[in-house]
């Protein structure tokens, strides 16, 4: 009676630690959170000559939800729909080396393999202009859970963080809509930088 | 004891109430006008019934309660209106940065980038 009594705790226990394995895996991308930690960067806010700063958690998206009723929002209100998070922090100094890669090191270092994987990098190497798109997809690789844009450019750092399922196509087709021109289209603008200086990666 | 002492003690003597006092006195109190008719006092008499008080004090609670609900409703417009505008405001920023990234990649890939260097 005693040893049919230790089997059955025996079973127990390891159905017990099987579950807990699995519940592990079956975590986001292991454990590593898509909401990433940007705080390091609001120490920049006092050298940058502009700054983005937008904070939006899940409430904070439900609440603008309900106030997107136009025309124009129903693009943005789709992908927003399942998204537990946005965050941008974008800088633009009067000079170069107002901030230091150490600043933006401290935010790739968070975006790391497995849970993270880079799907484009480009760097010119002329006019020092580097940008990185990162995704976070689930254990099983299926859905997204979270996507991190750092652009950084001698006078200028974005970081962006959306949290959640994000359709990156949408994303991408939302730029000339919502009355925001295409940056192509604005070709004469002074800010607009020369082709020519897009370098090799 | 001087003749105006004994007449101030007479004076101050003690004396019981004559029979009937309180009846007449009570008359008197009747016969007077009654103050109470005026305007003043019978409005004061007519918001002093308590159900008038239950429901001025309900008036004023649904007022309250009105006022809030309505200053609470306009911050939350306005928490809205500012959530909306951030969040376009955010995925403009991400789509312009996604955008340039992969316009970067295009022109690695088209090999424009190192022609010109």
């Amino acid at each position: 009676m005693n040893a049919r009594n230790k089997k059955i705790r025996i079973g127990a226990l390891a159905t017990f630690f099987v579950a807990m394995l699995l519940g592990t895996l079956s975590m986001p991308a292991f454990g590593q959170n898509p909401r990433l930690d940007i705080k390091n960067l609001e120490a920049l806010s006092k050298k940058a000559s502009e700054v983005v700063d937008v904070n939006l958690d899940g409430s904070l998206l439900k609440l603008a939800s309900k106030f997107m009723t136009d025309e124009d929002d129903r693009e943005a209100l789709g992908i927003i729909k399942n998204l537990k998070g946005v965050y941008v922090k974008s800088f633009t100094f009067e000079k170069p080396g107002d901030y230091s890669p150490a600043d933006v090191e401290a935010i790739r270092s968070q975006l790391q393999a497995p849970a993270w994987s880079r799907i484009v990098s480009a760097r010119s190497k002329h006019d020092g202009e580097n940008a990185e798109i990162y995704l976070m997809t689930a254990a099983d690789g299926g859905s997204v859970l979270g996507m991190a844009i750092i652009c950084a450019e001698p006078t200028e750092l974005t970081v962006v963080n959306i949290v959640g399922p994000v359709d990156i196509d949408k994303l991408s087709q939302l730029e000339g809509k919502m009355g925001i021109p295409r940056l192509g289209e604005q070709t004469d603008e002074p800010r607009q930088k020369p082709e020519g200086h897009r370098a090799k990666p | 004891m001087n003749p105006w002492e004994e007449s101030l003690r007479e004076a101050l003597r003690r004396k019981d109430v004559p029979p009937g006092f309180t009846n007449r006195v009570l008359a008197r109190i009747r016969e007077l006008p009654v103050r109470e008719k005026r305007p003043w006092f019978r409005f004061r008499a007519f918001i002093a019934r308590p159900a008038l008080r239950w429901a001025a004090a309900v008036l004023c609670l649904a007022i309250a309660g009105s006022v809030a609900y309505r200053e609470q409703q306009q911050r939350q417009r306005q928490q809205g209106e500012l959530a909306r505008m951030q969040v376009k405001q955010a995925l403009h920023i991400a789509s312009v940065k996604l955008n340039a990234a992969r316009k970067m990649v295009r022109e690695v890939n088209r090999g424009t980038a190192q022609s010109r260097l």
